[in-house]
This record gives structure tokens, C-alpha cells and sequence, in this order.
């Protein structure tokens, strides 16, 4: 849809109210949507017209692989953040607020953080002699040390710590919406906390999860600092193969046509989000 | 009883117990860089044979270090003042206009803050080189501010989604022009969201490196840019050393921010 045809119903309406959207809207549309479309255009004319760019991405088992990486550690990433962003978001949903404001203050200290400080941290901490090897041995639990970092372990590592705060975040205010009397109510009618967790708790959670795991899995299939750094060279993820493509490789067209695959996929992803929370909330929760 | 924190029995030590855990696993990567870049070992041995200040001594000694830090805290600054400015005009039209489309608007505006960094990277990077502002100061801010735009709009407009309008009307029943209920009634009252637009857009200046990595020249590097050119030539403890400056400003920051809320506030 044309922005001058929305612009030119509006100002018919209520011209006061729509004019100072025009500074945002030439910011975006010059320096974001453009530069967006160009590289899109750039995906199908470069080196000459046609798919082949796409047809060499999708048909080369190299790049299928990266693809592959990708989703996994996506999901792996998303699956463990929920499962331990669930107890803290619970806990600081609930307990007393002198006690919620340090938790809350340690996660956004975290957050705020410079991240490739935060990524340096994991790195020198999973190395073969790092802190977190030499404790383990010490301990007695292994006696090797093992491989945690240029691979899909250290990615996922640091992937899981950096999207912590944004999983637990939008999750206590949905728990914090759930009435207690619902639980209240159960436990009188004689269901055991379990039964409850299962029944009443955790499905009166389900869009707050579903909203964040949506929100992290996006956010990770796109992410370059953390596993560029983790990772590996044989187990590289998409936005650091797009990144070299264009960087190291030079080779505009195979860059661009990968950037839009990934564009296609999030933005869908967001789509379904939207459609999940509405706008506000999807905004809101970051 | 689920949801009584005094009364859930035995699950209270369990999730207490998994939730320090947690809490210790987000700030055991803050503690550990500054803990390392006071340790003698330039191999970034933990614990440490003994303590220094050396990286320090070699952090400031580097003009590069400090210029990056220069840097990226004027473009920050230049980012923050043009996002919020913006920002808010986008906002007041948003919450306020009574248009067609103001959801698709809307979302176009948040577009930024979900589509992958890497793929505006390239985009703005191609863009940049054909204009001649690869590697500016001009080129930085633009970019930047189309990334800190949504996280300026964000706090903005849901501050003003909370103020009464009839507050600001009411200035103007009682001979206030429209401009002065707006500067003098109605900026004051959400001069919170307003503060927070301009700490989030400066933060997602400052923290930016996949663009900045793309934009950078020999001459215009940010801070970022310059951590990640160390971190994938010599893991030297400098890095620690300039880390550690950076937790501490970021505890300044938290620190000034919770005084101010609370001072605005009252």
C-alpha cells in the first residue's frame, strides 16, 4: 500500500495530527525501506537477471547446512530459554517487591551491558582452560576438557544467555496478569499443585510464552556478534555467512538473495506474532 | 496456591533456589571481566597469579581506544537527540491522529527493531557507498536512528497513552495556546517516557556493532567496532580493561536513571 494514498485520505481528515509522522516516515522510507528494496532488487539482477542466486542458495548442500545450523540453534536456543526463563518470570511475578527489584535490577544490569563485552566474558570463560573447564575438573566430573566454545555448544550458550532478559521480561507481566483467585479456586475444588501447574498455570501462560519464544526464536535466527564469536567456521549461522558474502566474498547477488530469504522468514514469523499479541504488545515486550 | 509466594511449601526453596541460580548465571559474565581485567596474566588465566592495573595503564595510554570511546559517544548523543526528536512528533501523531492506517504506520515505524540487524546492515552499507556516506559521521547517526527510532516512539507514545488530554484542553479553555498546553502541561507529564526514549535510543547507538562494523573506515571506528577487531585478532585483557569502564557506565547509568524516575515521580 502506498504511504501518499494513506497520507492523502488522512490529511482530508485530520491534517494537525498527521504531519508530524512526516519526519519518521521520510527517515524510514529513504534510509530503511529503499535501501531494503534496492538490496531485494540487487538479489535477482546481480550478476545478471534471474533466480539463480536463489536457485545456487537453495541447491547447494554448503548453504543448505547453514540453514539448517540456524533453525537448529534457533530452536534449541528458544526451547531452553523458556524453560528456564519460566521459574524466574514465576518467582518474580510473585515475590516481595524488595526482592523483585534486585532480581530485576541484576537482569537489567545484564541486558545494559555492552554485548560483545558480555560475549568476550563467555568466551574467555568456555575456553579449553577457562574458569568453567578447570572447575569441572577440579571437581572431578570430567577429565577432559570439554570442547564448549567454537561450536554449537558455545553458541547456544551465549545465545540462551543474552536472550534471557527477553524472555523473562514480557513473561512476569503475563503471569502477573493471571488472577490468583483462578488458582485460589482450584486448590479449594481439590486440585493438587501439579494438576493446577498443569491445568490452570501453565495454559493461562501459554500466550505470554508463545509471544516470547516467538520473539527469541526470531531474534536468534537472525543474530550475528554472538555466534560469529562462539561459533565455529565449519557450523557458521546465516547472518554471519550473509556477512561475509558481502564483506570478505564480495559477491553482492548470493549476499543479497540470502538477507532476503532471512527477511522473509522473520518477517512472516512477525506476522504470525502480530497476529498472536496484536501490535502493542509484540512492542511493548521488548 | 500457586501464585501466593507464602504459600507455595516446598516448591518456594526449589524455584527460589533454580532462580538465584539464574541470577548468578546473568551476572557471572559482568563480575568475571571486571575480576579479569585487574589479573596480572596476559593469557587471561582465572584465578589470576596476581593483580594489576597495567591494562589499564595500556587502555589509556592508546589514543585509538580513546578516540573510539569519543566517538561513539557523540554519535550516540546525535542519535538520541534526533530520535526522540522525531520520535515524538511520530508519537503525538499516533496516539493523537485519527487517520486511516495508523496500525500499518505504526508497525512500519517498529519495522527496524525486528528485521534482522545484518540484513539492514548490507542494505544501508550498499545504500551508503553510492551516496558517498560510507564510513561519515552523517552516515553513522542516520543509521542509527533508524534503529533507535522504535525504541525512542516505543516509551513515548505509551506515556502519552496514559495522559488525560482533557488535562491539556483544559489549558487551553483557560487561554493557553495549543503549542504552550502542549510544552508547558503536557511534555512535563510524560517527561519520563520522553527520558527513557533518549537513554534507550542512546544505548542502541552506543551498543550498535553490526552496522557500525559495515559503516566503519581506518579513520571513524566506534567503540564496538574497536572491541571487535581485538576480540578476533588478540584476546588481550585491555579488552577487560575497556569492558570494565563499560559495565561501570552502564551501573552509572542504571544508578542515575532509578534516581531520576524516582525524583520525576514524586
Amino acid at each position: 500500500m502506498s504511504v501518499e494514498a494513506r497520507q492523502g485520505i488522512a490529511i482530508t481528515r485530520v491534517p494537525a495530527g498527521l504531519g508530524g509522522l512526516v519526519p519518521a516516515l521520510a527517515l524510514i522510507g529513504l534510509f530503511f525501506v529503499v535501501p531494503v528494496l534496492a538490496l531485494l532488487l540487487r538479489s535477482v539482477t546481480d550478476p545478471a537477471p534471474g533466480l539463480q542466486n536463489y536457485a545456487a542458495l537453495l541447491g547447494d548442500g554448503t548453504y543448505a547446512r547453514v540453514f539448517f545450523n540456524t533453525f537448529l540453534v534457533a530452536l534449541v536456543v528458544t526451547i531452553v530459554t523458556v524453560l528456564v526463563a519460566f521459574p524466574v518470570a514465576w518467582m518474580l511475578a510473585i515475590m516481595p517487591p524488595a526482592l523483585a527489584s534486585i532480581l530485576f535490577g541484576i537482569i537489567i544490569l545484564s541486558m545494559w551491558t555492552n554485548l560483545l563485552t558480555r560475549t568476550y566474558a563467555w568466551m574467555v570463560l568456555l575456553q579449553r582452560t577457562g574458569v568453567i573447564n578447570r572447575a569441572l575438573m577440579a571437581v572431578g566430573i570430567i577429565d577432559q576438557p570439554l570442547p564448549l566454545i567454537n561450536n554449537l555448544t558455545g553458541v547456544t550458550i551465549g545465545m540462551v544467555y543474552i536472550m534471557l532478559p527477553f524472555m523473562i521480561l514480557p513473561l512476569v507481566g503475563s503471569l502477573r496478569a493471571i488472577d490468583p483467585m483462578t488458582l485460589r479456586a482450584a486448590a479449594l475444588c481439590g486440585a493438587s499443585p501439579l494438576a493446577a501447574f498443569r491445568r490452570i498455570l501453565l495454559p493461562l501462560s501459554l500466550p505470554g510464552i508463545a509471544a516470547g519464544g516467538l520473539m527469541v526464536f526470531v531474534m536468534s535466527l537472525g543474530y550475528f556478534v554472538t555466534p560469529a564469536l562462539l561459533g565455529g567456521t565449519s557450523n557458521m549461522m546465516l547472518a554471519e555467512m550473509i556477512a561475509q558474502m558481502i564483506q570478505s566474498l564480495l559477491n553482492w547477488g548470493l549476499g543479497s538473495a540470502a538477507a532476503f530469504i532471512l527477511l522473509i522468514v522473520t518477517m512472516a514469523l512477525y506476522a504470525l506474532q502480530l497476529r498472536l499479541v496484536g501490535a502493542k504488545r509484540t512492542a511493548g515486550g521488548v | 496456591m500457586l501464585l501466593d509466594y507464602d504459600r507455595l511449601g516446598w516448591l518456594k526453596p526449589a524455584l527460589l533456589a533454580f532462580t538465584m541460580l539464574v541470577a548468578a548465571f546473568l551476572l557471572l559474565p559482568v563480575i568475571f571481566i571486571v575480576l579479569l581485567s585487574f589479573g596480572s596474566s596476559r593469557w587471561l588465566a582465572f584465578p589470576p597469579p596476581g593483580w594489576t592495573l597495567k591494562w589499564y595503564q595500556e587502555l589509556f595510554a592508546d589514543p585509538s581506544w580513546i578516540e573510539a570511546a569519543l566517538t561513539s559517544a557523540r554519535i550516540a548523543a546525535m542519535t538520541a537527540v534526533l530520535a526522540v526528536g522525531i520520535g515524538m512528533l511520530a508519537s503525538f501523531a499516533l496516539v493523537r491522529g485519527n487517520f486511516g492506517g495508523r496500525e500499518i504506520l505504526r508497525g512500519l515505524l517498529l519495522t527496524p527493531m525486528v528485521l534482522p540487524v545484518v540484513v539492514f546492515a548490507i542494505a544501508i552499507y550498499a545504500f551508503f557507498l553510492r551516496l558517498g556516506l560510507g564510513g561519515t559521521t552523517v552516515g553513522f547517526v542516520i543509521a542509527h536512528t533508524v534503529l533507535a527510532l522504535p525504541f525512542a516512539i516505543i516509551p513515548i507514545a505509551t506515556a502519552l497513552e496514559g495522559f488525560d488530554k482533557s488535562i491539556e484542553d483544559a489549558a487551553i479553555v483557560c487561554g493557553a495556546s495549543p503549542m504552550q498546553a502542549k510544552l508547558r502541561i503536557t511534555l512535563p507529564s510524560i517527561r519520563i517516557g520522553i527520558f527513557s526514549a533518549a537513554i534507550f535510543s542512546f544505548l542502541a547507538s552506543w551498543d550498535e556493532v553490526v552496522v557500525a562494523i559495515f559503516m566503519a573506515s581506518p579513520t571513524l571506528q566506534t567503540l564496538p567496532v574497536k572491541i571487535w577487531g581485538s576480540l578476533r585478532s588478540d584476546l588481550t585483557p585491555v579488552i577487560a580493561a575497556a569492558s570494565s569502564l563499560l559495565v561501570a557506565l552502564t551501573l552509572a547509568l542504571m544508578v542515575a536513571t532509578a534516581l531520576l524516575r524516582r525524583k520525576l515521580q514524586t
